[in-house]
């Protein structure tokens, strides 16, 4: 037994708590102390971010807040009119109908981008050949731009000269209404969109598969779970701080959704395509109701406020899972 | 000097913060001092344009020649596309960092006037000057009886039509004159004979109020004599026999399947394409979209004829002004470039290379070096002659600006969601009464 030993021992063998790192410290007059010091890197590190954020998010965000306060005269606002843009949304049909939209949209696409995200990383997960072409094919979507993905939407779902009517032209099937009746309108953006959002789940999904020590499946065969078992039990749970983080994300995207929207349908036919972006993004720049644009950005803001915070609380436990 | 980590994080900061904001800068998309002209440099204007390859040629020719014209000059072209000018536009006027000149559509260049944000050109354009435009497309520059732009070209409406889908139906001879044109019945009666004899996928005609082209539907209007406006454009008189007319006649284009149900105004794809890709026999076109479609359209062949009349003949009011800024650097070298953007050499030039139509007394009469379809380009020409002064004013109007969104809404519940007539003139009526009062 060496000595260092011996003098942990006794260390261990002490009464008296171990000194924490802080009391060991003391402060030499004349310099700032360590902890004064980290304080100042920390401010330093976060400084630039803290400018960035400030200048580009919350100054846009404390503007937009006044200006839905005040009237719109094309060019900036004019006079103040307290809450009457908010008064206005209220008994806006246009508002509500574009409001329900979202939340329908919101309610089918996150489920089924989750679901199809988590089906497709256990997929990519296993040894299926090829895997590396598939996972970046799945992914392909969302590293082009919205825009760019939303025109690819146009050509497969064109009702006159989209590939997809081709096809059913061609197999002598009925042609689908994709533009000019509402629910197959809807139905398309919501294709495109889980086209576009799978890949981002998938590649999650993937990353927190793979935290997952194979041991645990093993153990979980010797015992005699079923695949389905396996998946139930194992991976879901498992898999929890990945659909917390993904659900977050999938709802603060539905409820901003725009790009393809625009694109692909321009809110229409009539106003069943319509959600409350695209309907700000009209009030503000076709219109030029800057004001009342800021009305309707400012409620998108605070119910995905509200929706994150319910998350966060709800699901505080499962970031600790895995 | 000892420089402690604090001063080094914060100076990191402070530099980060400039380099983001300086950054940032570049998004202005010109500006007052864009692009190296910088604030002392009152020899310079920036201009921003959207433009099709032909157009950005033409501009390209035009400024050259100004450059050359006025030594020491420099005119920086800024061109951006058509989908998103006018939100940049807006935001530099809003930042101050607008370009000397742009380029504006005739239904939107009310919206930047009616707000003070225009250089009011009377001074620099005397009667003489003024009367060298055709009165209509003088008019549509102008606000409070100012002048405002410079109207540099136009553009209309003509009907399309494929010739193998005209034989297969048995339709013989077209108008070749605007006072033989079909009239409303005889265009219905052209297209349910087309409906007749054509699949069920393929459409008798494609009208172009897609993508912001709701206002071509005031045509329609026109021609059953109707107005939108009343006559001193304070109020609403579309709630008239003629607004239920034209209505009700549109309306049926749907209703009876004469046109693809997915071209209504809010749909994504403009007519001219629905044309080219061979899925309607007929369709109403400007003629800025003539190289596109002779381009584009393979296997059949294809001619245009005059659009059809009702109380009258009537069409859309396309095209373009040039203005300069209410802050413009130097109003003096921009208002001399408005001017020589619009002299007849200039103009026969722009409007030859990219299918457009002078706004010229003096260029109505010649023939200019069409280069493409010079056979039917004619026909847009005379065409245009059907726009009268009392249609301008309306289409002018800055209170379109607003009633644009109303007046597509209100055409695409009624066209897709069977709106009734009397429902939807009312909810037009309204809009019309709201921005106008």
């Amino acid at each position: 037994m060496s000595a260092d030993t011996s003098a942990r021992e006794e260390s261990t063998g002490s009464t008296a708590p171990p000194p924490s790192p802080a009391a060991t410290y003391t402060a030499q007059p004349g310099r700032a102390s360590r902890r004064q010091r980290s304080t100042g890197a920390a401010a330093g590190f976060l400084g630039p971010n803290l400018i960035l954020l400030g200048i580009f998010l919350f100054l846009p965000l404390g503007w937009a807040f006044l200006i839905s306060f005040q009237e719109s005269s094309g060019f900036g606002a004019s006079g103040w009119v307290g809450l009457e843009n908010y008064r206005r949304l209220v008994t806006d049909p246009t508002f509500w109908q574009s409001a329900l939209n979202t939340a329908a949209f919101t309610l089918i696409t996150v489920p089924l981008s989750l679901a199809l995200g988590l089906g497709l990383a256990v997929l990519m997960n296993s040894v299926l050949p090829g895997r590396k072409l598939f996972r970046t094919l799945i992914y392909l979507p969302m590293v082009i731009s919205g825009i760019a993905t939303a025109l690819m939407g146009v050509l497969l779902f064109d009702e006159a000269t989209g590939i997809i009517n081709k096809l059913l032209r061609e197999g002598g099937l009925a042609t689908v209404p994709w533009q000019s009746q509402g629910t197959a309108a809807f139905a398309s953006i919501i294709l495109v969109t889980l086209w576009i959002r799978v890949g981002f789940n998938m590649v999650i999904y993937l990353a927190g598969l793979q935290g997952i020590s194979p041991e645990l499946y093993e153990a979980a065969r010797l015992e005699g779970a079923s695949s389905w078992q396996q998946f139930r039990y194992l991976t879901v749970p498992l898999v929890g701080p990945s659909t917390f983080f993904l659900l977050i994300m999938d709802v603060i995207y539905s409820f901003q959704v725009f790009d393809t929207i625009f694109v692909m349908t321009g809110g229409g036919p009539g106003r069943s395509t319509s959600v409350l972006v695209t309907y700000a993004y009209e009030n503000g720049f076709v219109t030029r109701d800057q004001s009342y644009a800021a009305a309707i950005g400012i409620v998108i803001f605070l119910v995905t406020l509200v929706f994150t915070a319910i998350q966060w609380r709800g699901n505080r436990s499962r970031d600790t899972v895995g | 000097m000892t420089i402690s980590r604090r001063q080094i994080l914060g100076g990191a900061g402070f530099l980060a913060a400039a380099a983001a904001l300086n950054g940032c800068a570049g998004f202005s998309g010109g500006g007052n001092d864009g692009g190296g002209g910088g604030d002392g440099d009152a020899d310079t204007l920036t201009f921003t344009t959207w433009g099709s390859p032909a157009e950005e040629e033409g501009f390209r020719n035009g400024i050259a020649a100004f450059e050359a014209a006025n030594s020491g000059t420099k005119v920086e072209l800024n061109l951006v596309p058509y989908e998103q000018i006018f939100q940049n536009i807006d935001a530099q006027l809003q930042a101050g960092t607008a370009p000397d000149l742009f380029r504006v559509d005739y239904g939107t260049i009310g919206a930047y006037s009616s707000q003070d944000q225009l250089l009011d050109l009377s001074d620099y354009f005397d009667t003489a000057a003024a009367e060298e435009f055709l009165p209509s497309m003088w008019e549509a520059v102008q606000f409070d009886g100012k002048p405002f732009g410079v109207p540099h070209q136009t553009d209309t409406s003509a009907l399309v039509y494929r010739t193998d889908l005209f034989e297969q139906a048995g339709i013989g001879a077209v108008p070749d004159s605007l006072e033989s044109a079909w009239t409303w019945d005889e265009f219905r009666q052209v297209a349910e004979k087309l409906r007749g004899s054509l699949p069920d996928d393929l459409y008798p005609f494609v009208y172009n109020w897609q993508l912001g082209g709701s206002t071509r539907w005031l045509s329609w209007l026109f021609q059953a004599g109707g107005r939108l406006f009343n006559d001193d454009l304070t109020g609403s008189a579309i709630e008239s026999d003629a607004g239920r007319k034209a209505l009700e006649f549109t309306q049926g284009f749907f209703t009876d399947g004469l046109v693809p149900p997915s071209s209504s105004v809010k749909s994504s794809t403009y007519a001219d394409d629905a044309f080219s890709a061979g899925t309607t026999a007929m369709a109403f076109v400007g003629n800025f979209v003539l190289p596109g479609l002779e381009e584009n359209i393979q296997g059949f062949e294809w001619g245009a004829t005059y659009l059809p009349r009702d109380e009258r003949g009537a069409c859309d009011l396309g095209g373009n002004a040039l203005v300069a800024t209410r802050n413009a650097r130097n109003p003096e070298l921009a208002a001399e470039f408005l001017k020589f953007m619009t002299q007849p050499d200039q103009m026969s030039d722009f409007c030859a290379r990219a299918m457009e139509l002078p706004t010229l007394n003096s260029l109505v009469g010649t023939e200019l070096d069409y280069q493409t379809r010079p056979d039917i380009a004619g026909i847009f020409v005379e065409q245009a002659t059907t726009l009268e002064p009392g249609d301008v004013q309306q289409l002018t109007s800055p209170a379109m600006a607003t009633i644009n969104p109303k007046l597509r809404d209100q055409l695409e519940a009624a066209f897709t969601q069977g709106q009734p007539v009397e429902q939807t003139l009312a909810t037009i009526a309204a809009a019309v009464d709201e921005a106008a009062g």
